[in-house]
């Protein structure tokens, strides 16, 4: 994991002068189908940000679904009725005849030992003859195409487990092409080459996650804090997951949710909100609302007692601390914020003193909430023993500075340092259109208002030191928490 | 919820590396768009009284200010026995604290009030740069005249960067994507500066007296250019960084001049061991720096073989096969010295030599046959269209027009650049694809368990086995 600067939590606020400045330049506009829209004007360059959020990850999922959010995703790329085909109707009879071998094909895997070698043999070569077949009638890549050449920037998206969110900047005499092609993707996408791309799933699985010690660390860590919660499932899902997907499921999750009901989108830069109101009701006006996503029912319950998780595996040591949480709009949420940014932020967080500069203890140390927003979460500190000394030796040293959270109330000078760092922030966090575009669309999404970004600065200064004490006591507690560790193993390499 | 930091990478999981009509029966193929407005957008440029250059924009959008000083130095001029000097005395530089302040001193001001000053030194320049508030600028640009020309190079700062130095060598082989860029570099760069790795011991060898010397012929106002941007006045920030700046003249030092390496591509096949499901497979050789003519043939190229979602690359082994996640190839263009060409891939253990066979293959295509009117007219387009996205902060078009004087581009580069790759045909492609691109005489870099592979790498040619050190 690289442990620098993140895009995911980024956030943090604004308040103030500035805070005052972006309240007054976020336009709402809310159309008749449900989709939310957030426009800023903003003429640094001509260029605009698009950023569409739809509100369904991989939290969103059932057990048998586990990664078909991150696989739609990606199938999302594949076009339309109309885009990326040279003739959808020749094509489908294809994709239908695909799907009924494919579905054949993984019933006879999933007798395992029992299965017919022979029948499965058959099948695959059945399924690669069709794929062929249909690969006649692809057009490759058109969304990319018509984008590049149009000189997009950034095309691509992410899925989390909170949503799923589509990216791109474009020269803002472009917009309209945006308006055009995603609002097809919306209606009317096709979700060709389903099996070729589930093997690029895999083996994103295999990059990020299985030849990655700190990766396999992550997924096993999450998925052991949660023992009914999906919030613990990974958003990749599991290699046996992902080969187990079909496009049958993949459409079925599509149909219900990607609907403009689900979906928030954010436009920054170079436009006139009006122009751009009236493009954005031309083309997505008309698409009927879907069904809204239904909120996760299942509640973690209570961890009764500590869990420690160990990864054994070819890489040194890395230990992740983690802590069960609410989350947003809970008041609590606010106190962790502080109790993050006194732990971690900077060379002169206490951590940072305390193990990295004074004990020597850490190469690094970082802290944050985690996997997502919607649902209650955890609050994770990851640290890098340095040789010689041991996960077991920095576990204490950190415990020593969550003790002295409950023990000692934080010092004026630290709660003003947050709030000067707070006014840095609502400022910096502007000068990127695409980040602006991204906070909007994230925090509508999981707060249900993007004014969080303009409140949070003024909530924080609430928080006092005995709140820090309050919340420390109440969850930084030993029968709440996961430690996950990696320890190394020695391979012996040839 | 709180910002910044985290496992951003883990918590998110995204599309590329880093990749029937609407209901008013709009074709995005066939929509046509009003002109666009724009012009490269212009710094102003000013010498101080002892030479350094300044180039400043103003923007008062935010109140914020950012401004990096950029140094002749680079990690090339690293003593052979010191690898790693470079790299230290440019983070020491600031986290050492200064002659008036410890580090621990210097950390509390600019944090408690938001400002940051960083530096670092990198292959081919050293950089000092800072971000504030318009509010304290005063007080941060003192600061950040203290830590240029008044280092303290506080000696428990340096032990401890040298600890962590020394702590990420004994974990460099731990990821086998890192294993495999710096053993690709390292055979390509062979005996140059630009190849050398830090180890325990040439870290182990630095002092607080090398630290020093390393700074002084770094830090010179010869060909030192700074560049600013944001909530200032230029007249008054002029006259502040004279004053800080203006009459400092130190003994001039000459940097020792560094060879050029050895271009010839050679052909090699080496492989680390490694138990992993999915080997990192890394392939190429030297290619050009900026002041070949031909590097505009070359990016238009480079789009079309490798570069991003619709090249020949991605397309074929990530998305007509389904080998990969990410698929791609560079050239990086070098300033100084002649950048590298890489392809590369990780693919499951059992399309290893598919895989490398389907790069090879791919990377001679483009030297047997012209590329198609529609991907040439793709790449251009793409290229062209997607230039002004280099000028859309005040921070990056400043820096840009910095950096294009101290690497002493040509001319007219960034004014003539769109130009310049308008103008690229099939017949430039196709002849710089036969210059540059040696699909025969390539550097083919594998880590993976080499028992699960398809094939062993030996069909490619004779295999070098490295055995991995960590940092001895």
């Amino acid at each position: 994991m690289k442990k620098l600067l993140i895009i995911l939590l980024l956030l943090a606020t604004t308040a103030s002068a500035h805070a005052a400045g972006l309240a007054d330049r976020v336009r709402e506009h809310t159309l008749k189908n449900g989709m939310k829209l957030l426009l800023v004007e903003r003429h640094t360059s001509p260029t605009v940000a698009a950023w569409i959020r739809f509100k369904v990850g991989a939290v969103d999922e059932r057990s048998d679904e586990r990664g078909i959010a991150h696989l739609l995703e990606h199938m999302l790329f594949k076009g339309t009725k109309t885009l990326g085909t040279t003739d959808y109707a020749a094509e489908k009879l294809l994709l239908d005849k695909i799907e009924v071998v494919a579905q054949r094909l993984l019933l006879e895997k999933a007798r395992r030992e029992k299965g017919d070698p022979e029948l499965i043999k058959q099948l695959e070569s059945e399924l690669a003859a069709l794929e062929k077949e249909a690969g006649k009638y692809v057009v490759k890549e058109e969304f990319a195409q018509l984008y590049n050449r149009n000189g997009g920037a950034n095309y691509n998206a992410y899925t989390s487990s909170d949503g799923t969110t589509y990216l791109i900047s474009l020269p803002s005499n472009k917009l309209e092409l945006w308006a055009a092609i995603e609002s097809d993707r919306m209606q009317n996408a096709v979700l060709r080459e389903f099996y070729t791309e589930r093997a690029v799933v895999m083996e994103e699985r295999r990059r990020s996650y299985e030849a990655e010690p700190e990766g396999k660390l992550w997924e096993t860590f999450l998925a052991s804090s949660f023992n009914a919660h999906p919030m613990g499932q990974p958003v990749i899902g599991w290699m046996s997951d992902i080969a187990n997907l079909t496009r049958t499921k993949a459409e079925g999750f599509l149909k219900r949710y990607y609907a403009p009901n689900n979906a928030i989108i954010a436009i920054v830069g170079d436009i006139d909100p009006e122009k751009a109101i009236a493009l954005v009701e031309r083309y997505f006006g008309q698409i009927p609302p879907g069904t809204p996503v239904p909120p996760v029912a299942v509640e973690e319950p209570p961890q009764q007692g500590e869990k420690r998780i160990e990864v054994i595996g070819d890489a040194g040591a890395e230990l992740m601390i983690g802590y069960h949480k609410p989350t947003i709009p809970h008041p609590d949420e606010l106190v962790f914020d502080v109790i993050n940014m006194i732990l971690s932020d900077g060379r002169t967080s206490r951590l940072h003193k305390k193990l990295v500069v004074e004990k020597q203890l850490t190469t690094g140390i970082g802290a944050f909430s985690a996997p997502g927003h919607r649902y209650p979460n955890l609050f994770i500190i990851s640290a890098t023993p340095r040789a010689p000394h041991t996960v077991a030796e920095v576990e204490s040293a950190l415990y020593e500075e969550i003790e002295r959270l409950k023990n000692e109330p934080v010092t004026e000078r630290e709660l003003q340092q947050i709030m000067n760092n707070l006014e840095f922030e609502e400022s910096r966090q502007m000068l990127s259109i695409g980040g602006l575009a991204r906070n909007l669309t994230e925090y509508e999404a999981t707060t249900g208002s993007w004014r969080y970004l303009i409140e949070h600065r003024r909530d924080i200064a609430k928080v006092t030191p005995e709140d820090v004490q309050r919340v420390a006591k109440k969850y930084l507690t030993r029968e709440n928490r996961i430690v996950g560790f990696i320890t190394k193993q020695e391979v012996t390499s040839k | 919820m709180n910002r910044r930091y985290g496992l951003a990478l883990l918590l998110i999981v995204t599309f590329l590396a880093g990749c029937a009509s609407t209901s008013q029966n709009v074709d995005p193929r066939n929509l046509t768009y009003p002109q666009l407005k724009f012009a490269i957008p212009k710094s102003e440029r000013v010498t101080l009284e002892n030479g350094i250059v300044l180039y400043l924009l103003e923007d008062h959008e935010l109140p914020l200010v950012s401004l990096t000083a950029y140094l002749k130095t680079g990690t090339v001029y690293d003593p052979p026995q010191m690898t790693g000097l470079a790299g230290i005395t440019g983070a020491l530089i600031r986290s050492g604290g200064t002659l008036s302040l410890t580090p621990d001193a210097l950390d509390a001001e600019l944090e408690f009030m938001a400002s940051a000053i960083e530096s670092g030194i990198s292959e081919e320049n050293g950089s000092v740069s800072l971000s504030t508030l318009t509010k304290n600028l005063d007080r941060t640009l003192t600061l950040f005249g203290e830590v240029m020309l008044s280092p303290g190079f506080d000696q428990g700062r340096l032990d401890l960067m040298k600890k962590n130095t020394v702590e990420s060598l004994r974990r460099q082989n731990d990821d086998p994507k890192g294993i495999a860029g710096r053993e690709f570099r390292k055979a390509l760069y062979e005996d140059h500066p630009l190849g050398r790795v830090a180890t325990i011991a040439s870290i182990n060898r630095i002092t607080r007296d090398d630290i020093s010397a390393f700074y002084r012929n770094a830090m010179k106002p010869g060909g030192m250019i700074i560049a600013a941007s944001g909530d200032f006045d230029s007249k008054a920030l002029v006259e502040k960084l004279n004053r800080l700046f203006g009459k400092w003249q130190p003994a001039a030092t000459v940097a020792p001049p560094v060879a050029q390496p050895d271009i010839t591509p050679v052909k090699r096949v080496l492989q680390v061991s490694k138990k992993v499901s999915q080997s990192v497979i890394r392939m190429g050789h030297l290619g050009l720096e900026k002041n070949n003519p031909d590097i505009y043939s070359v990016r238009v190229m480079d789009y079309i073989l490798g570069g991003g979602f619709t090249s020949r690359l991605t397309q074929e082994i990530r998305s007509n096969q389904g080998l990969a996640y990410h698929a791609g190839s560079r050239f990086d263009i070098g300033r100084r010295f002649p950048g590298v060409f890489t392809a590369e891939t990780e693919t499951k253990s059992a399309s290893t030599a598919k895989a490398i066979t389907l790069i090879k293959d791919i990377i001679a295509g483009m030297t047997t046959a012209p590329v198609t009117q529609e991907e040439l007219q793709q790449a251009r387009e793409s290229i062209i269209n997607s230039f002004i996205f280099g000028f859309t902060r005040a921070d990056s078009i400043v820096n840009q027009q910095a950096r294009i004087e101290f690497f002493d581009y040509p001319q007219g580069y960034l004014e003539n650049y769109r130009d310049n790759i308008a103008r690229v045909t099939a017949d430039d492609i196709l002849r710089v694809a036969k210059k540059y691109l040696h699909p025969e005489a390539m550097t083919i870099m594998v880590v993976g368990d080499e028992t699960k592979f398809d094939q062993p790498l030996s069909v490619f040619g004779e295999v070098k086995e490295i055995t991995l050190e960590n940092g001895q």
